[in-house]
């Protein structure tokens, strides 16, 4: 066991991303096997890989968003509300106004960033907590969603239309064949804000302040600025999670998002990013949102309901915060 | 004094690398009061902890009205008889001072707490103690001197036998020491046995009975204090004569530049217009008790806590420093008394720390250049001698001097020429102390200035050009170092309105 | 040092103002100030049925309110009583109408699931250690998922007042010749001068207080601090329960699944607006009752004057940010004074 942790190359991914990912190998052939035990279509199909991936796209951009927000010992609650809203505002203007589907993107992407800034002005200059005031922004986002369309659900363009090219960043038909270029679109998002975390001084600040924030405010640092970076780092997330969520399933409706949330702290509280700020893991983010989205595919293709999935991600969410509770605790 | 009430014999206890009680024996007499002294770490708090029961003991015995005793919990140290009034005072705030007094064995009419019965007892208290406090009053609206006699209230209202008072005079005023001393007196004079906890040498004199002289964990002696000079004391504490190495006279060239003028500095109510001057080249201490506003000086200058008013001058020009950002842009680096909490970030590692405070130097474009970081933080470790398995090592593994260096570097790597050293050697321990200070005497050297704040007498003459000494806020005296006397300074700092 | 204590100024040192609490009586004013707004601006608002709907809506809202105080109280959150609410309700209806249960075993259902979820929440944060606001996030997440599963993801109504088993409903609310009673208002006003009695008066009350207050002292002082902080929870989950009993008999549609979010935001918000702290060791039953009545003034009020049910997520979230802001700057004061 020793030997294995000390393996060069097991150091280099981390160990507990190498776990997490034999542990989403083995969640993939054991829901396959239950699902023929229990004579369900099989799991094991290129449909289902789709259907997945489909899931991880948007999860995956809230998740890598929030990373950089818990990073800094915060939290925000309205990442999911506030991908709807952007996808609701930039989908009425569309189908609605008529604007051109790339300024829509753009706007969904913009109403992301405000909403980030907002988040961040109320935690970092207000000095509110950030979970409570995220919560608040949650019914902000939610409302304005629906007030912007009238509580109506909006559609966005289907891959035929016109309008349609934007779905190619989800994924594209080759004669017959899809090619999810949802997954690399995200992969190189991902590599890019792994650069931002590990590589930048932006990133540099975010984690440090997570663990001590005074020691780097008396070291002269402007905490306050880079505390809201993150949130606006998280918003603009949210905001292009809203595109591939579109792209992936069309119809957005108002009210709705908030599940999203747990799904994504989740993920990021998988993958090893400590809810008490300063560490993070954006490869662990990813394995993390790989995982729920694959527990969600599972739970659906065994035919059970999708309220299940909200309970086994409760009961993620606490064992994998006690664990980090406990090892802080050794530490000291 | 009467017959031995307490005994404690033999008391060991270990931490992980750390022996913080090596062996400590202490023996409390009915009506004395019994210092117990030693300098910062030396353990006194640690073996009052073991007593109460808040830490268990590795070994030794303690015996208590002649039987033997374990506490395993405060609540049951109190209950037989030993109460501790804390340091940091242990209130809550929201709580009036007879819901303080009384928790944890409120009174009770039926299923419902009487709170006016608690008011009328703790009258009762307070009239015991000849002090006047309003029973109902919320704990938060006391002046801290006010909330200590609450304490005491609670540990008397716990038919306490033995009162251990651990530095209660630290925040308090004269006149507050002064009714605090007299409520010390009438207790000794019913019969209880007092443990002093206290730095301060002439109190020392004025109440206690005898001392017990602690040094790094063990036990040194116990002598009577009338018996004893102040000297005496102090070797004990020091374990060497105290002026063993004092600089006699300033290294200042005589006409080094005012680099730092600080004039009317105030600041809430612990700086209350300070105004000094710092040379170039000097080493400014700053002595004074704890709580004189030594510590809140150097933050109100640093632009660490808000200011109310006072002019900054660097180098003949004024400054508006607000935020530590300003202040660091203006060339002052400060290194807290707090280290874990103020000074590094112990999560990461030798390298991140040293450029905390100057990151945009090591960024190449959008990136940090990790090779240049790693260089000047290897530079640095060599030059400080740090000792550090490597800089990627993260900080939570060194030791308290080793850390200390990681911050002094993050303010090289900055480039600072002002630096406030804040208890530049506190919890460090005796061989890198001197590391420090050489280090302090090689950066005055080339130049740079420090001000160097210090609850040591030692430190404060030996590495001093010049001293500035507080008392309750206020700037109560500035002496030369050729003029420097423990005493003309503790003289300076005793000077209250 | 000079003489450290607090000053007011002359409307904070009355000696009627300093024994009812300043804030409350702030509240108090927005109320009555809210109310004559509406009244002003809605005819509809004018209608003896709004002011029945308006107390309607502050049940539920109240009883969450009183339970998350003591959770706010302890410095902890309970993030977990909207969902806990509907999670709770639905329960109850799956047991009275799927399973045949008489109502009465229903809403004891009710109460008894918020006390083991209470329970629950107390053992993640008084044990386990975890941060209140995510361990209470869990549970929120496992209520949610579990009402829904309970009902096979289907919405469930109470009975209806009409049939006999509807006899839970004049609780809240008396049909006498036409006219309505909400004597729903007696159990509200009730539960407050007990729960108020119990913050202020017994012991688990103080050593709440005393934890958020300074939870290490109250340790050193030799009280169970673990046991207190747990019950806090428990107070929570009791509440909550009582909460869904009253939102199913307020109700006249069905309890649906997933309804629950959002909902904790409004007793928070109320417990928050009433003057209790979020840094924990402050705050009143009888100011979240306040803030409750400003929270369903709103809910009420905004639809008779045109501002439709999605308007009232935008105004919930605005408020709660006041309440926050106000209570973040008075603590800034405290600790500068």
């Amino acid at each position: 066991m020793e030997n294995f942790k000390n393996n060069k190359i097991i150091k280099k991914i981390g160990f507990n991303r190498v776990v997490l990912i034999g542990v989403l190998i083995l969640m993939y052939f054991a829901f396959a096997l239950v699902c023929s035990i229990m004579g369900k279509a099989s799991f094991i199909n290129y449909q289902r890989i789709l259907s997945l991936l489909n899931y991880s796209y948007f999860l995956g951009f809230l998740a890598l968003g929030v990373t950089f927000v818990i990073a800094t010992g915060g939290i925000d609650f309205s990442i999911g509300t506030v991908m709807f809203c952007a996808a609701l505002v930039g989908g009425q203007l569309l189908t609605k106004s008529g604007l051109p589907v790339i300024l829509c993107l753009l706007i969904c992407v913009a109403v992301g960033v405000i909403f980030g800034m907002l988040n961040g002005f109320m935690v970092a200059y207000m000095g509110l907590p950030s979970f409570i005031s995220s919560m608040a922004s949650m019914m902000l986002s939610k409302g304005i969603g629906s007030v912007f369309t009238k509580t109506q659900s909006v559609s966005w363009p289907q891959a035929t239309a016109d309008d349609g090219w934007y779905r190619s960043l989800v994924k594209v038909t080759v004669g017959g064949v899809t090619i999810p270029t949802g997954l690399i679109f995200l992969i190189i998002v991902a590599i890019i804000c792994s650069m931002i975390l590990n590589k930048t001084k932006a990133g540099r600040y975010i984690l440090c302040l997570g663990s001590n924030k005074e020691a780097v405010r008396l070291s002269g640092v402007n905490v306050k600025k880079w505390e809201c970076l993150a949130y606006v780092i998280c918003g603009t997330l949210a905001g292009i999670a809203a595109i591939v969520f579109v792209g992936a399933y069309s119809t957005v409706q108002p009210g709705l998002g908030d599940t999203y949330n747990n799904d994504a702290i989740a993920s990021c509280v998988m993958g090893g990013t400590s809810m008490s700020g300063g560490l993070a893991s954006i490869g662990g983010a990813f394995i993390g949102v790989m995982i729920i989205s694959l527990l969600q595919e599972g739970i659906l293709a065994m035919g059970f309901q999708k309220d299940w999935q909200y309970v086994i991600t409760g009961i993620i969410v606490i064992i994998a915060v006690y664990a980090d509770v406990r090892s802080r605790k050794r530490r000291n | 004094m009467g017959e031995v009430i307490l005994t404690m014999k033999g008391i060991d206890k270990s931490f992980p690398g750390v022996h913080a009680l090596d062996h400590v024996d202490l023996e409390i007499r009915k009506g004395e009061v019994h210092a117990l002294m030693g300098e910062n770490g030396a353990g006194k708090s640690t073996l009052m902890k073991v007593l109460t029961g808040i830490y268990s003991m590795d070994e030794g015995s303690i015996t208590y009205e002649g039987k033997q005793v374990t506490f395993t919990n405060p609540r049951e140290a109190q209950a037989a008889g030993i109460v501790i009034v804390h340091q940091e005072l242990n209130m809550m705030n929201h709580l009036t001072v007879a819901q303080n007094i009384f928790i944890g064995r409120e009174m009770m009419s039926g299923k419902l707490i009487n709170d006016s019965k608690m008011n009328k007892e703790a009258i009762k208290l307070f009239q015991k103690l000849n002090i006047d406090i309003n029973p109902n009053d919320k704990m938060g609206d006391l002046t801290v001197g006010k909330q200590q006699m609450c304490e005491i209230a609670k540990a008397i209202s716990h038919e306490a036998k033995v009162i251990i008072f651990d530095e209660p005079s630290a925040a308090l005023t004269e006149t507050e020491i002064e009714e605090l001393f007299k409520i010390i007196r009438d207790l000794r004079d019913q019969g209880l046995g007092i443990v002093y906890i206290s730095h301060r040498m002439d109190e020392i004199k004025v109440i206690t009975d005898r001392v017990t002289v602690m040094r790094d964990g063990g036990y040194v002696g116990t002598l009577i204090t009338k018996d004893s000079t102040k000297d005496d004391i102090i070797n004990m504490m020091v374990g060497r004569v105290i002026y063993e190495d004092p600089k006699t006279e300033s290294n200042v060239a005589p006409d080094a530049p005012v680099v730092l003028k600080v004039e009317h500095l105030n600041a809430g109510k612990m700086v209350r217009d300070v105004s000094f001057e710092l040379h170039k080249g000097e080493i400014l201490g700053f002595s004074g008790l704890m709580g004189a506003g030594r510590t809140e000086t150097a933050r109100a200058l640093f632009g660490a806590d808000p200011k109310d008013g006072g002019d900054i001058y660097i180098n003949g020009t004024k400054v508006d420093i607000k935020t530590p950002m300003d202040a660091v842009k203006a060339g002052i680096g400060y290194l807290s008394e707090d280290r874990k909490r103020f000074g590094i970030v112990v999560a990461k590692t030798v390298a991140e720390n040293s450029t905390m405070a100057n990151l945009d130097n090591f960024t190449s474009g959008l990136f940090i250049n990790k090779k240049k970081e790693n260089q000047i933080a290897q530079r640095y470790v060599e030059e400080l001698k740090t000792k550090t398995p490597t800089v990627d090592t993260e900080v939570v593994n060194l030791s308290g001097g080793n850390q200390q260096k990681v911050v002094i570097a993050k303010w090289l790597v900055r480039n600072c020429d002002i630096l406030i050293f804040d208890e530049p050697t506190r919890g460090i321990d005796v061989g890198a102390k001197s590391e420090i200070y050489h280090l302090m005497n090689e950066l005055v050297a080339e130049g740079k200035s420090i001000i160097m704040i210090s609850s040591e007498m030692t430190e404060v003459l030996r590495m001093s050009d010049r001293i500035v000494v507080m008392c309750e806020g206020k700037k109560t005296g500035e002496i030369d170092i050729a003029e420097a006397t423990q005493e003309n300074i503790m003289h300076a700092a005793t000077l209250r309105d | 040092m000079e003489n450290k204590e607090k000053k007011g100024n002359a409307f904070t040192n009355n000696p009627i103002v300093k024994a009812v609490g300043a804030q409350k009586i702030v509240v108090l004013l927005a109320v009555i100030l809210l109310y004559v707004v509406f009244f002003v601006m809605s005819s509809s608002f004018r209608q003896y049925t709004t002011l029945v709907s308006l107390l309607d809506s502050s049940y539920y809202i109240g009883f969450m309110a009183i339970g998350v105080t003591f959770c706010l109280i302890t410095g902890g959150v309970d993030l977990s009583i909207g969902t806990g609410m509907i999670c709770y309700a639905l329960m109850g209806a799956f047991c009275i109408v799927k399973l045949g249960m008489p109502v009465g075993v229903g809403m004891l259902i009710c109460v008894v699931a918020g006390i083991i979820f209470g329970f629950f929440n107390g053992f993640l944060v008084a044990i386990l250690n975890l941060p209140p606001f995510i361990a209470t996030l869990c549970t929120m997440m496992i209520t949610r998922g579990l009402g829904s599963i309970f009902t096979g993801g289907l919405s469930i109504a109470w009975p209806s007042s009409s049939t006999p088993q509807g006899w839970f409903r004049t609780i809240f609310k008396i049909n006498t010749s036409g006219v309505l009673l909400p004597i729903g208002i007696v159990f509200l006003v009730l539960a407050v001068v007990i729960m108020s009695l119990v913050l202020n008066k017994t012991r688990p009350g103080r050593y709440i207080i005393a934890i958020g207050s300074n939870k290490e002292a109250l340790r050193l002082s030799g009280v169970n601090v673990v046991k207190w902080q747990w019950l806090a929870y428990v107070i929570s989950g009791f509440f909550t329960g009582l909460a869904a009993i009253a939102y199913a008999g307020v109700l006249s549609s069905s309890v649906a699944p997933g309804s629950g979010a959002g909902l904790e935001l409004n007793a928070i918000g109320a417990a928050i607006i009433g003057g209790t702290s979020m840094n924990g060791g402050s705050g009143t039953v009888v100011g979240t009752l306040l803030g409750v009545l400003i929270m369903s003034l709103l809910n009420i009020g905004l639809p008779n004057i045109g501002l439709q049910a999605n308007w009232q997520q935008i105004i919930t979230g605005l408020v709660l940010i006041l309440a926050i802001s106000l209570d973040v700057f008075k603590n800034k004061k405290l600790a500068r004074a």
